[in-house]
């Protein structure tokens, strides 16, 4: 099982709350009863007791940004289960500042597809959605996210809002979803060259969309919007601030712990639990700095990590991180890459976040981003997870590893999945990871 | 430890003492204590009287007393760099993985790539299809001479490509096309690698698929380039993997036998 470095039996508890095997015994008979995890999901006394056990967590060990990170995603799976807000599923790259500023909670079917995978459940979901004949040549993330929908894992949504730029599958999953539970779908058109024109025009869709979900969906409305992008803001902030302490050398935070985190860094932003747990994180840093107490002992080697990671149980990090003592430095997917928010004017600011994603638009855009990381944080070489099925991250990569290894930065394509382990091979994962290493090793004389 | 057989190489004062293949069988620990043992009493020498044992392969955590365990790509680079010294670009072919490896002017890893999610293209992949087409592996060289034409075995996957087998033999087609475009279907996968990492220089093969002489005349065609399989080819990760456990044992001396670039 996956874990944030937090014991493994808070997760196992954790598990069970959110969608593990609970079981009772029956009274009659010897019969064992597993309640469903979409059951469990939607029980509110799961909640409580998750939210009461995490002092305890706390009391025992668990890092104060861990605990912050859980309480984050306990709040928003019961705002979205409990159906205490509408719940409004996007894209991964969809602002989410705007469904909390209209009061709604944002649930990311793709990166719920990781949590699954994290607890063993999405084998389940990749069936329902291979039932529905989609191939299992779409991407894992977005195949469990909707079989979760289909067999109803994942919580009823009110809307749905996808983006155009970046990942094609989402947004044809996500309009499947939309016709299962019967809801508005938008669909954001992200101009591909930017341009004050284009980001105008992107703008003019957000006020669209915002508009008429205040106008159809009960319980929301534009009052929030520009609290939401204060918060925003705020976290974001704190981010920089993570991000910079991640520079040093050695690295004072694991990097197979930081992908887990990116899901948050793709799901939180506008969030009230967001800037409370970044906040945790710098100065769990500042500590880590302080005292030397590095995760990775006698740091050898620093990559950069391109795309996500194996979210189900593997040993691919236990190698890299203890038995070659590598350090993932930074991840692509945690670059903060967007100015700060104008909350007097939310719609053209969040269009300017949408448009300086650095991997929309010519492959130069991410290519520079990826350079300028590999600079900050001192990169040795650059591994990039082929996700089975991802175009997006995937069709670039040979013109990256060229333009790296011109400048002397060795790059390996690792081939992989992040939720269905039928298509990862472990050893050969290790096997790649170890001859990189060696490559690396080699460079220096080692 | 290859997924198929277990190879040892002895050096002794740099120098070549002794070379053993078997099986590796399901028992790993067992195959490396027995391959290592062999070697030893063949050579003259107790397995403790070793000044440094290297391990590689998919096996080699299970090998016990080796001072290191390395990659096969590591190993296979140095190998096949000690055997040939113009080599360039390294094709290795074994039962369950094949590599193409890059070297720098130095004989240093440079780039690699595996093959991905498929045995297709690997030992397993000619071993499957021999079995069903009851001819031994040492034939296919012969036989892919013999053949006019090649069939077209259109499937990359080694379990569809088996039915397309049965299904060109129930059609009447004799053997030898039906080896040729087995050993084109490898060769067709191999060639994409080799052009990933870049062809140019020396290319050499390695590895127990080295020995069959189809997949290298197919892989030739393909690349419209000589490929080199030395002698002892089936061995390079293991020499290799002795070279590293001589420079450990002795102290980085280059080695007198191959001269420079044998690092």
């Amino acid at each position: 099982m996956m874990h944030f470095g937090i014991p493994s039996r808070f997760w196992q508890m954790v598990g069970q709350a959110a969608g593990g095997a609970a079981r009772q015994t029956a009274t009659r008979g010897a019969r064992w009863t597993v309640v469903r995890p979409e059951v469990l999901l939607r029980w509110k006394l799961a909640y409580k007791v998750a939210s009461a056990a995490l002092p305890l967590l706390e009391a025992r060990g668990a890092k104060a940004y861990q605990v912050a990170a859980i309480r984050c995603v306990l709040s928003d799976f019961a705002d979205a289960y409990l159906g205490r807000k509408p719940c409004i599923f996007t894209s991964a790259f969809v602002p989410t500042e705007l469904v909390y500023g209209l009061g709604g909670v944002p649930f990311l079917p793709e990166a719920a597809a990781g949590l699954a995978a994290a607890f063993g459940l999405a084998a389940r979901s990749l069936f329902a959605c291979e039932a529905l004949w989609y191939s299992p040549d779409l991407c894992s993330f977005h195949r469990a996210g909707l079989g979760g929908a289909a067999s109803g894992l994942l919580p009823r949504p009110s809307a749905v809002i996808v983006t155009s730029h970046l990942c094609d599958g989402g947004k044809r999953s996500l309009l499947h979803i939309s016709r299962l539970a019967g809801c508005p779908f938008y669909m954001l058109d992200v101009p591909y060259i930017p341009s004050d024109r284009a980001t105008r025009w992107l703008a003019s869709q957000i006020e669209h969309v915002a508009g008429d979900l205040a106008r159809r969906v009960p319980g929301l409305s534009l009052e929030g919007l520009a609290q939401a992008l204060h918060r925003s803001n705020e976290a974001l902030a704190e981010y920089e601030r993570v991000s910079a302490l991640r520079r040093n050398v050695p690295a004072p935070w694991r990097g197979s712990e930081a992908l887990n985190y990116v899901l948050l860094f793709l799901w939180s932003w506008g969030s009230p639990s967001l800037a409370p747990f970044y906040r945790a994180l710098r100065l769990h840093l500042e500590r880590t700095i302080a005292t030397g107490d590095f995760p990775v002992r006698d740091e050898r080697h620093r990559l950069l990590w391109l795309n996500l990671r194996p979210y189900y149980d593997t040993r691919v990090f236990k190698h890299l991180e203890g038995d070659r003592a590598s350090s993932v430095a930074f991840e692509e997917y945690s670059f903060a890459y967007w100015p700060s928010l104008d909350p007097r004017d939310p719609f053209a600011s969040l269009a300017e976040k949408m448009m300086s994603n650095f991997g929309w638009g010519p492959i130069e855009r991410r290519l520079e981003a990826l350079e300028r990381l590999v600079d900050d944080y001192s990169v040795d070489g650059v591994v990039q997870f082929a996700q089975w099925g991802c175009r997006q991250s995937n069709g670039g990569a040979a013109i990256i590893a060229r333009e790296l290894r011109k400048k002397g930065i060795p790059f390996l394509n690792l081939d992989g999945d992040g939720v269905d382990a039928r298509c990862g091979t472990e050893a050969q994962a290790i096997t790649r990871l170890g001859a990189f290493i060696e490559l690396l090793d080699a460079r220096r004389g080692w | 430890m290859g997924s198929t057989t277990t190879k040892a190489v002895l050096l002794s004062d740099g120098k070549l003492a002794g070379t053993h293949a078997m099986p590796t069988g399901v028992d790993l620990a067992a195959a490396a204590d027995e391959c290592l043992r062999v070697i030893c009493r063949a050579a003259g020498v107790g397995p403790d009287r070793l000044a440094a044992l290297v391990a590689t392969g998919y096996g080699r955590d299970r090998v016990t007393g080796a001072a290191r365990t390395v990659t096969e790509i590591t190993c296979h680079a140095r190998g096949a760099r000690a055997l040939v010294p113009s080599a360039r670009v390294v094709v290795d072919v074994g039962g369950q993985d094949s590599k193409v490896i890059r070297l720098d002017d130095d004989g240093m890893v440079a780039d690699f790539v595996m093959n991905d999610k498929c045995a297709a293209g690997t030992g397993r992949f000619l071993e499957v299809m021999a079995a069903r087409l009851n001819v031994p592996l040492e034939e296919f060289g012969m036989r892919w001479r013999r053949a006019k034409e090649a069939a077209r075995i259109s499937s990359t996957c080694t379990v569809f490509a088996e039915s397309e087998v049965i299904s060109l033999l129930s059609r009447g087609v004799s053997p030898e096309p039906i080896i040729r475009g087995l050993c084109d279907a490898v060769a067709d996968r191999l060639a994409g690698m080799v052009h990933r990492v870049g062809l140019g220089g020396g290319l050499v093969m390695t590895g127990g698929v080295s020995r069959n002489e189809g997949v290298r005349r197919s892989l030739e065609e393909k690349l419209f380039a000589p490929v080199t399989v030395p002698e002892g080819s089936q061995f390079a990760g293991a020499y290799g993997a002795a070279l590293i456990a001589f420079e450990l044992g002795e102290g980085a001396e280059m080695l007198p036998t191959f001269g420079r670039g044998c690092r």
